[in-house]
């Protein structure tokens, strides 16, 4: 295998073309798959509405990165990843409609976190519109970097907010030869992940455990084992509760879940995660932390112009 | 100010830093000036200037417990014990780095009678509770045992220094000193006695030192016993062979240094090993051939062999023991042991027949006492040690095992159960 | 050697009067202890430079204990108008903690080595709160009997802070696999350069507001002083196996770290060295690393026992396949221990080639690795020079080493020449300046070949949210001139 990208560019428009479109003067929102429009407040109706550029650019097995145009969705990135044996773990709810660039951008995982890390780690480079129209370039291609400020932390989980994503690029990895999920009663989901070297999945609603293993044939096999009888194949895990995405320490799940209903909630556990209905409370954040939100977003949007109504706190 | 050091050896540290972890000082401290790179770069400085060196850089060099943990760490091979050592020479010669009441001290090591005579007199004060506790003396003995030919009691044995001249037996022979047991009701008969009235050659000799002599004379005798166990002569020194200068050159005192090893060269002749069972003696009297840079001196170096190092290649034939102590025993390992002389792994073949050994977590960092250290900087040398009475607690071990004096009564003052690993073996020998 | 400290090259244009720095240290002694503050001149002179070779001067090092010292220190420097310089273990590579100043005058270096302490340890949620001057490698020790370690492990983890690796965004071998320090640490309690408190990120997954932690992560020391460190604590793998593989050329071992990727693998770690360096540090360590070998590669697998056993017959599949000349699997943890030692000595024991080197740490496509190494030694022949190639092969991060001795005239200028060709060779096929070591004061003026004006802007806006006043670590990750027109260029003389 060489590092000729396997394959072609399949993009619609260059990305100065976004930029144009973005400009130098009044209100943008940028619309991905609004699959999760409502995360940070409603953006502004009466801000312009524009898209950006979609297609896998080049996916380079042999480097373990994707270049892909942030309008991508994430059921094409993972279609093409898969030609070349390889997939990235963003698992949005609705990854025919999601974006790639609505993922980063809302900076939420997905319910592998645990065995593939946070989102945020996969984002290796990020070429954005500035509030100037300017396309700016963070970060590089290549799978460890440490050149200059580390903006590509800063844009995942901004909603766009700083900047508006045109093209990224991804650290990808090897598909797993073998996947499966197993679901049996537990009560002491913790002790699962205890047995288990880096599973990378454990969801919990308070009856019933889900535990996705991932790897070598005979690994699986042998996890199996050492989850021990009561487990058993499924073909998914549950679907997750809507309305709710609690953030906790993953070792206050235990207390936070014994108030709630079993059977209503979902837990991701050993990462912090509980889906459910209600909403969580809005969290005060310290004044100092808070003061510097407010000089970030004025310097990189002194005008408010990026995806005005939506707040990242 | 020029310092007697090669340029070259100063010019190989590349400042990386993978010394400092392995630097008692700097692991108190956490700072430059008591790490060997900064050591280093303050020798750099002063070497570099004209400018008479000031107390500020006394002070960096005098803090180094020269326990040369850095050497064995730094993938370069800086050779900094013979930097440290430079430095504080061209103190010493040049400035009031060693002051007169420090150089009297040294003074008294080689002169073994009065050391002797101190130490019997300072024990009788510290009975009378005259000694002030934070000069930090351990108990000293009121007494010592003579130290015999072989594992039987008799009079062939010599009794050193505390008999005075007429204690040393007839028919010695020569300055060379007296091989043991050729002599003497009570001696170990020897089977090839020498013709002619010259003594037989020794299969080895056993250095017997200044300090350790006078405070643990007990474990010289276990260290005799032990290696008579192997069916081996032993000879102890003659006139002159009672201070190996380590102490010297490592404050600096090159001059004295080198008149005392020529002492303990000639103190100890012919082509037997040389057997020391303190770590910092061996490490000095391995390192004369660096010192006077004679081809004698590199011959005498090359005898000389730590007492584990010794029995390591005769374990065969040591017997089985006839008792052990209960729990588990710590092996700290002297520094001039695991660094300078890196004969450390040979304690634990001599000893694990003899008992369960642990190991410290620490990575051989010192223990603080530094020879004189500990006396001269109490306060570090303290800290110092808290982290290895931390490691070895982390063990649960009851009983140490130290190769060297120094580090035994430096880890007893801190309530610990110390002992010589021959100590260990002869009572383990001796049954109950 | 003479030269090194011997004030040759001061970078400051200016130095302070004796009586506003004793002012400056007074105040300072005041606020933690008087032993804790230093203005001795030969003191100062070991904190002019770190692991890298550049100096500066500091006009007052000290040595707080707490985040209150800390603050103090800050605030202090501040109101004497002076700029404050992070300092840990001082083992960067990059100049990050030379001591530059704004203003001509000297910066108050502050040192975190004595703010020591593991502080919390939870072994459910598998993180741990540190003080900065924890060093690395005694974090992974005090939480072995947990089956837990901390990831990045730098080269020099056994001396370097956990502080010092949140300021340079650390990697190190087991990074391959595992990612640098940035997704290793979970929250930062941070001394913002105005002296006031602010925790970044948070112990839970999704803390509210931008990631401040990321972006603080990395920063060089010039955004604040992280003073507490909620880090991530990973499980120990049940199985690892660690391969020695040995080649009679560079350009096999090199497409063998190409084919073991595109097979599919990623190993915990995947190092290459090249056969000068493989002699000096089989010197020092005597692991049995083959002299004669024109490269070797050290190849870790770690996992569930099956998958490592597969990943390692690949390996040695890939190997063979390319023409390696043996593979050695180590046998026990001490084989493997000891190999990991040699590989980790590796630029200490530089000094066995020649006294000084000069480091890049570029990163290029893997695919490149064959073509850009060849062009490395292409470049050092050219300007007469020895370079020596040990790095992580498995990301593409590669570490050429200029080996050299400073007294041998007009050597520099070669260095300097060689070092700027072989960031432009790497630049070209897309690679970046530094993967691991940061930017500091050596790299900066390269910045420009990598970024945009524009690119280096929205950079300075993130730096200018956190520091204002440009006051903390001044002159280092951002070159002069974007966007600050009073920064000052690190004068010539700054080289040694």
């Amino acid at each position: 295998m060489t590092g000729r990208p396997q394959t072609a560019a399949r993009t619609d428009r260059p990305l100065e073309d976004f930029a144009a479109e973005i400009g130098t003067s009044d209100p943008v929102v940028v619309v991905g798959g609004r699959t999760q429009w409502g995360v940070g407040g409603e953006p502004d109706p009466t801000a312009r509405e524009v898209h950006a550029p979609r297609g896998v650019v080049a996916h380079e097995p042999a480097e373990m990165i994707v270049r892909v145009r942030a309008g991508t969705t994430v059921a094409e990135l993972d279609a093409v990843l898969a030609e070349g044996g390889q997939t990235i773990a963003l698992d949005p709810a609705h990854p025919e409609r999601a974006t790639v660039g609505g993922v980063l951008a809302v900076g939420q995982s997905g319910p592998r976190r645990l065995g593939w890390g946070p989102v945020r780690d996969t984002l290796l480079e990020a070429r954005f519109v500035s509030a100037e129209g300017r396309l700016i370039r963070a970060g590089g291609p290549v799978v460890k970097n440490v050149t200059g400020f580390d903006l590509c932390r800063l844009l995942v989980g901004s909603l766009g907010t700083i900047g508006l994503l045109a093209e990224i690029v991804l650290r990808v990895r090897p598909r797993p030869p073998v996947a499966v999920w197993l679901r049996g009663a537990a009560d002491d989901p913790d002790r699962l992940r205890q047995a288990l070297f880096r599973p990378s999945s454990i969801l919990w609603d308070g009856i019933d455990c889900w535990v996705l293993l991932e790897g070598h044939p005979a690994d699986v096999e042998a996890e199996i084992k050492a989850i021990g009888p009561g487990f058993d194949p499924v073909a998914e895990p549950p679907p997750l509760p809507s309305g709710g995405r609690w953030s906790m320490s993953p070792s206050a799940v235990r207390n936070v879940v014994a108030t709630l209903e079993p059977g209503t909630f979902v837990a991701e556990v050993g990462v912090g995660i509980v889906h459910e209905s209600t909403a969580p409370p809005s969290r005060r954040v310290q004044p100092a932390t808070a003061a510097l939100h407010q000089r970030i977003k004025a310097n990189f949007d002194p005008t408010g112009r990026l995806n005005p109504g939506r707040m990242v706190t | 100010m020029r310092l007697a050091v090669a340029d070259e050896d100063l010019s190989a540290c590349v400042s990386c830093g993978l010394c400092l972890p392995h630097c008692p000082t700097y692991r108190v401290t956490g700072e430059e000036s008591a790490s060997p790179r900064g050591r280093i770069a303050a020798m750099r400085a002063t070497h570099a200037t004209d400018a008479p060196a000031g107390p500020e850089f006394a002070e960096f060099m005098d803090l180094c417990v020269q326990c040369r943990g850095c050497e064995v760490a730094c993938p370069s091979s800086v050779p900094f014990g013979r930097l440290m050592e430079g430095a504080r020479a061209t103190l010493a010669r040049e400035t009031a780095y060693q002051p007169r009441r420090r150089r009297m001290g040294y003074a008294v090591l080689g002169h073994h009678r009065l050391l002797l005579l101190a130490s019997s007199a300072a024990a009788v004060l510290q009975r009378l509770h005259l000694v002030p506790a934070r000069l930090g003396l351990p108990r000293l003995p009121l007494r010592r045992p003579r130290l015999r030919p072989g594992d039987t009691a008799g009079p062939g044995g010599r009794p050193i220094g505390t008999a005075g001249p007429g204690g040393r037996p007839i028919g010695t022979a020569g300055p060379g000193g007296r091989p043991i047991g050729t002599a003497g009701p009570g001696g170990r008969p020897i089977g090839t006695a020498g013709v002619g009235g010259r003594p037989p050659e020794p299969d080895a000799w056993l250095f017997t030192g200044c300090v350790m002599d006078a405070w643990m004379r007990p474990t010289h005798a276990a260290a005799l016993r032990v290696m008579h166990a192997t069916g081996a002569r032993v000879a102890l020194p003659g006139p002159g062979g009672d201070c190996c200068g380590a102490l010297h050159v490592h404050a600096g005192l090159r001059r004295q240094a080198e008149a005392l090893a020529r002492r303990v060269m000639a103190s100890m002749p012919g082509d037997a090993h040389v057997v020391v069972d303190s770590a910092g003696c061996g490490a000095a009297l391995k390192d004369y051939g660096a010192l006077l840079g004679t081809a004698e001196a590199r011959r005498f170096s090359d005898r000389v062999l730590d007492v584990h190092e010794w029995l390591a290649a005769r374990a065969g034939r040591l017997p089985a023991a006839r008792r052990r102590l209960t729990g588990p025993v710590a092996v700290q390992d002297p520094c001039h042991l695991r660094h300078v002389q890196q004969a450390h792994q040979h304690v634990r073949t001599v000893l694990a027949p003899y008992a369960d050994l642990v190991e410290l977590g620490d990575d051989g960092l010192c223990c603080g006492a530094g020879g004189a250290y500990a006396g001269i900087h109490p306060a570090m040398a303290q800290e110092i040690r808290a982290r290895k009475v931390a490691a070895i607690a982390a063990t649960g071990a009851p009983v140490v095992a130290s190769a060297n004096p120094g580090c035994i009564v430096h880890l007893a003052g801190a309530g610990l159960d110390v002992r010589h690993p021959v100590d260990i073996i002869a009572w383990s020998l001796d049954g109950g | 050697m003479a030269g090194v400290a011997s004030g040759e090259a001061a970078c400051n244009s200016a130095r302070q009067t004796g009586g506003v720095t004793d002012a400056l240290a007074a105040e300072l002694s005041a606020a933690m202890a008087p032993d804790r503050v230093r203005s001795g001149p030969l003191e100062l002179t070991l904190y002019r430079r770190d692991a890298s070779l550049l100096e500066g001067q500091p006009g007052v090092v000290c040595f707080p204990s707490t985040t209150d010292e800390v603050q103090a220190a800050v605030t202090i420097a501040r109101r004497h108008g002076r700029a404050v310089v992070p300092r840990g273990s001082g083992t960067g590579l990059a100049g990050g903690a030379v001591p530059v100043g704004v203003d001509g005058a000297e910066p108050v270096v502050i040192v975190t080595t004595k703010m020591d302490r593991v502080l919390e340890i939870d072994a459910d949620a598998r993180v741990a709160w540190v003080q900065p001057g924890v060093l690395n490698l005694d974090l992974s020790r005090q939480v072995a009997h947990l089956g837990l370690h901390f990831a990045p492990d730098p080269s020099s983890q056994q001396s370097c802070s956990v502080g010092g690796n949140v300021a340079n965004n650390s990697g190190g071998p087991h990074c391959l696999a595992y990612g640098v320090t940035s997704a290793h640490v979970l929250a930062l309690e941070v001394v913002l350069p105005d002296g006031s408190l602010a925790l970044l990120g948070d112990l839970d997954p999704e803390p509210p507001g931008y990631d401040l932690r990321g972006a603080f992560v990395g920063s060089e020391g010039t955004m604040g002083i992280a003073v507490r460190i909620a880090v991530r604590l990973s499980p120990d793998p049940p199985a690892v196996r660690t391969v020695l593989v040995d080649f009679a050329s560079i350009e096999t071992a090199a497409s063998t770290v190409t084919g073991i990727i595109a097979a599919g693998l990623v190993p915990a770690a995947l190092e290459m060295m090249d056969a000068r360096i493989t002699s000096a540090v089989e010197d020092y360590v005597h692991a049995g690393f083959p002299r004669d070998a024109a490269a070797v590669l050290l190849v870790e697998l770690d996992g569930l026992p099956a998958g490592v056993e597969a990943a390692t017959q690949i390996v040695a599949d890939v190997a063979a396949a390319n023409g390696a000349r043996g593979v050695r699997v180590a046998a026990d943890e001490a084989e493997r221990a000891l190999l990991w030692k040699g590989r980790k000595s590796a630029f200490g024991a530089i000094a066995r080639i020649a006294p000084d080197y000069y480091l890049h740490d570029t990163v290029v496509p893997r695919t490149r690795l064959v073509e850009v190494l060849s062009e490395v030694y292409e470049i050092a022949a050219r300007h007469r020079l020895l370079v020596v190639n040990v790095f992580h092969a498995g990301d593409g991060n590669l570490h050429p080493l200029l080996v050299f001795d400073r007294r041998e005239p007009g050597v520099m200028a070669r260095v300097l020449a060689a070092g700027t060709d072989m960031i432009a060779a790497c630049v070209a096929v897309g690679g970046v300046l530094s993967g691991e070591h940061g930017i500091g004061l050596e790299k900066r003026d390269h910045m420009g070949l990598i970024f945009s004006d524009d690119d280096l802007d929205a950079q300075r806006r993130l730096r200018l949210a956190f520091d204002p006043e440009q006051a903390c670590n001044p002159h280092k990750v951002l070159p002069s001139g974007s966007g600050c027109g009073d920064l000052q260029s690190v004068p010539a003389g700054a080289w040694i």
